[in-house]
């Protein structure tokens, strides 16, 4: 008897394997590109029912000077809290659109909520900086809570919060500029934001063993010049104070959730430390989450992903009322 | 054990394998993009 005798349909079931592979490959690794561990806890079902959007509404004189709001069904109450989400991209990218699903998510609660868009850097606007995108985001308050007044919103107090480039904006915002902020800043949440820049945190980018490295990269963030003695005899603190979070923290500051993960690529980790040691100097209410497996994504570390959602939650009710 | 029996055995072994290695592509490739853990975590 021959060997092929011995095991008939073998192409056959080699094909087999091998189509059932690829197939249970590629479902498992949509799957997992695609799945919700909160299982749409923090999306709304968004509906005339839930809230109208405004789009593209104009607050400075820049292409990127448009915000969104958004305003819920009931405008019956007597007053609203607003609560402004930035948008992430590394500064260079990204859009208030990309928000959407958030910004929809938190008028589903009742808020007023705003995703503001401000000029990035890129081959267009090389002078962009962290620095002029927070003065934007200065720039455009006042105009958010004009607008929802006129729509009929009576915002009286407001959060601010971010994710990424977003996350950092906001810290500055509500930890520099809550005293001019046209209604009181009651709370910031945010994730994986540069909260400070000190060039030996800075490891990802090289910045603690490249004094070059670090004088350029902190250049363009801070939009004025560091040179690279600045670095070395750390007197570039000055320069980069306008845009370090961790600095502006005193016993006036707001509560603040935030989340970091510990294995993060793009922000470095202990900028979160900095300022949590500057929130425990000062005695300000905070819950600051350590994703220790997740890298810029939070995506290791599902069940803290969704407690610090749910912090969020709890911090609104506690302070946006 | 038939020759079918065995088959079919191998045949969900092969489509588990590649449900496991699928996920763990897709948490290779974020990790290196944005930093974390292989095992770390969530398992898968």
């Amino acid at each position: 008897m021959s060997k092929k005798e011995k095991t008939p349909g073998r192409g056959k079931w080699a094909l087999i394997y091998t189509g059932a592979f690829i197939l249970s490959f590629a479902a498992s690794a949509i799957f997992k590109m695609t799945y919700d561990p909160t299982h749409g806890k923090y999306k709304a079902d968004w509906s005339d029912s839930v809230g109208t959007v405004y789009t593209d509404i104009s607050y400075g004189k820049g292409e990127a000077n448009k915000f969104d709001l958004y305003v819920p069904a009931d405008n019956s109450k007597e007053s609203y809290g607003l609560v402004v989400y930035l948008h992430a991209g590394g500064f260079a990218t990204g859009d208030k659109a990309d928000d959407k699903e958030m910004l929809q998510w938190l008028c589903s609660l009742g808020y007023v909520s705003a995703g503001i868009n401000y000029t990035l850097f890129n081959d267009d606007h090389p002078d962009a900086s962290v620095y002029s995108q927070s003065m934007e985001i200065n720039e455009a308050m006042p105009y958010v809570v004009d607008e929802a007044k006129k729509l009929g919103y009576n915002v009286d107090r407001m959060a601010v919060s971010g994710g990424s480039a977003g996350g950092c904006l906001a810290l500055i915002y509500g930890l520099r500029d809550a005293d001019t902020s046209p209604i009181p800043v009651k709370m910031i949440f945010e994730a994986v934001g540069p909260a400070a820049f000190y060039h030996e945190d800075w490891t990802n980018y090289g910045l603690d063993q490249n004094s070059e490295a670090a004088a350029g990269l902190f250049t363009t963030m801070a939009g004025t010049e560091i040179t690279m003695d600045m670095i070395e005899n750390h007197s570039y603190t000055e320069q980069v104070r306008p845009i370090s979070a961790d600095m502006w923290v005193n016993e006036n500051s707001v509560p603040i959730v935030c989340a970091y993960g510990e294995q993060d690529k793009i922000c470095p980790f202990a900028s979160s430390t900095r300022l949590v040691e500057q929130l425990e100097k000062y005695n300000i209410p905070h819950d600051y989450y350590i994703l220790s497996h997740s890298g810029h994504g939070l995506q290791n570390d599902s069940k803290l992903s969704a407690q610090y959602m749910d912090k969020v939650t709890e911090y609104l009710d506690k302070y946006m009322g | 054990m038939s020759l079918k029996k065995k088959r079919i055995i191998t045949l969900i072994i092969v489509i588990l394998i590649a449900a496991v290695l699928g996920r763990l592509a897709v948490r290779f490739v974020m990790n290196m993009m944005l930093g974390g853990t292989l095992f770390g975590g969530d398992f898968l």
